[in-house]
């Protein structure tokens, strides 16, 4: 009897999934791999080295169910990357897909690890192995799919072209190119995947919510109202700095940062009154700081959603921002007034 | 009646500015930024997590890179709003300090550069415009508008650190400080 170990896997680069941790043992030791090509992938190798388990070739032997304690695919994101965690059996893929596919429901971070190259494998103490867990329903279609490699057509329905070539034949070139080429299209294919679900996700219910808030304020026409108030103060250094003041308090910050009116409003009106002679043209360096000190401050949760930010980030960042515009917004304004010194 | 009527429409028109607001977004901000994450996913991916790592270690091992350099190239580069999309590569505690930082640099660098930012450019142009009436170039005005930027957005950055801080004591999140 060999000696069995137990490995983590995690998740590698846009990966999803895992980590697991699993171990072989009697009667259940068998590793199947049915990757396209029916090449052994090389992470199959470290697992054997560190488990001490018996690797197979899904596509040339059919084991079953019961002897597999973990399964390595290359699935794209269609059927295949949810069959064998619908069974409850732990499995790997090589490809960075998540949850998609008909049987996307199965696919589960408990059972489903993605993404997984030899640098995602490392041995494991035994007693986080996770709990052997039977297969809730064994449906017709699963044991007609386990039974399937048996039957010795050449081209079967749940196989790829490439991958019955694979099965058959050694990697050609031709064959290599054309498996490089399938894995870059799945690799965009995956990246537009997630830049969709962000974007349904986080960015879009953020511009929803934001968009609401600036039109009840714009609507409402305070931003205007507000403006006018404020243009008495941007004739001279002190009035700017007031109003770079003004424009920063938290939570007023917010509620002027809509369609910048305020930065329009007093921006074009000093810029007039510069024209005329009324206001010195230095001034026009720290004016553009004090229209400003409030900038981006509606736009925060968007801000943050693009950067892929999570939700506690979001929670935490908006009084956050909120509150640095208002610490460091009027020290710009001052900043932009010693620096304007012998601009014009 | 008048008086139900107006205030009817007036409620509607709370939304319909939000609306149009919205749908500006959804049809500048969202195709833009939606083929920029295809393709920064894509490139993620091929490059591999662990050399992104190793960019977003060097990105967020110092404030400096982190609000001085890599906003002012982003923003250079992708302008505005995609610049904040850069955020994703560093820890979520950061996240907020380089909103905070690249937003402003998204103006600041404006007038020397003003493709980052097209359509909020008249921010800069309002007051500029009355340098240019008066004869003069308004070249200074822009190189001085960067550089004081540069210095200024910087601390807009790190002091955010500390706010971020504060907020995580007073909301009770804690925030992951590691990539």
């Amino acid at each position: 009897m060999a000696e069995y170990r137990a490995i983590k896997i995690e998740r590698g680069s846009g990966g999803f999934g895992g980590p697991l941790t699993v171990m072989p043992k009697e009667g259940k030791d068998k590793v199947v791999f049915i990757t396209g090509g029916g090449a052994e992938p090389e992470i199959i190798e470290k697992i054997v080295k560190l488990t001490g388990c018996t690797a197979v070739n899904g596509f040339k032997t059919s084991v079953p169910d019961e002897e597999i304690f973990l399964v390595v695919i290359d699935c794209g994101g269609t059927l295949r990357c949810g069959i064998y965690p619908q069974k409850r059996i732990p499995t790997v893929n090589i490809m960075p897909v998540g949850r998609s596919g008909p049987l996307a429901k199965f696919i589960t971070e408990d059972i489903y690890v993605s993404a997984v190259g030899p640098g995602q494998i490392s041995p494991a103490d035994g007693s986080a192995v996770q709990e052997e867990k039977i297969p809730e329903k064994e449906t017709e279609k699963n044991r007609e799919a386990a039974a399937e490699p048996e039957r010795k057509f050449k081209y079967s329905t749940d196989k790829k072209v490439s991958e019955t070539l694979g099965e058959t034949s050694k990697s050609s070139i031709i064959q290599k190119i054309g498996m490089g080429a399938g894995k870059v299209v799945n690799t965009l294919y995956q990246a537009a995947r997630d830049a969709v679900q962000s974007m349904i996700t986080t960015i879009l219910p953020f511009m929803a919510f934001v968009a609401m808030l600036i039109g009840i304020i714009q609507g409402s026409g305070f931003g205007d109202w507000f403006a006018k108030l404020l243009v008495p103060l941007a004739g001279n250094g002190v009035g700017l700095v007031v109003l770079g003041f003004i424009c920063s308090i938290p939570v007023l910050s917010a509620l002027l940062g809509p369609g910048a009116v305020i930065a329009q409003v007093i921006g074009t009106m000093i810029g007039v009154e510069i024209g005329k002679g009324n206001i010195a043209p230095g001034l026009a360096l720290p004016a553009l700081f004090a229209i400003n000190t409030q900038c981006a401050c509606d736009f925060i949760p968007v801000g943050l959603g693009l950067a892929e930010a999570e939700p506690e980030t979001v929670e935490v960042g908006v009084p956050s921002v909120l509150y640095s515009r208002f610490l460091v917004g009027v020290p710009r304004v001052l900043v932009a007034w010693v620096a304007s010194i012998g601009l014009y | 009646m008048n008086l139900i009527v107006n205030a009817a429409e007036g409620f509607m028109g709370l939304f319909d500015a939000g609306a149009l607001t919205f749908v500006n977004w959804v049809a500048t901000i969202v195709p833009k930024v939606l083929l920029l994450l295809v393709f920064m996913n894509a490139l993620i991916a091929l490059i591999g997590q662990e050399r992104i790592n190793k960019f977003a270690k060097i990105c967020s091992g110092n404030v400096i890179m982190a609000y001085g350099v890599l906003p002012f190239l982003s923003a250079f580069m992708l302008g505005n709003p995609m610049a904040l999309s850069m955020g994703k590569f560093l820890p979520e505690r950061m996240k907020p300090s380089y909103y905070a930082s690249s937003t402003y640099h998204c103006h600041t660098n404006s007038g020397m550069f003003p493709h980052i930012n097209v359509g909020e450019i008249f921010i800069y142009l309002g007051i500029a415009d009355g340098i240019t009436t008066l004869g003069l170039s308004t070249t200074p005005l822009a190189i001085r508008y960067l550089l004081v930027g540069l210095v200024m957005n910087f601390f807009a950055g790190w002091i955010t650190d500390f706010t971020t801080i504060f907020v995580m004591k007073q909301q009770k999140i804690e925030l992951k400080s590691t990539l």
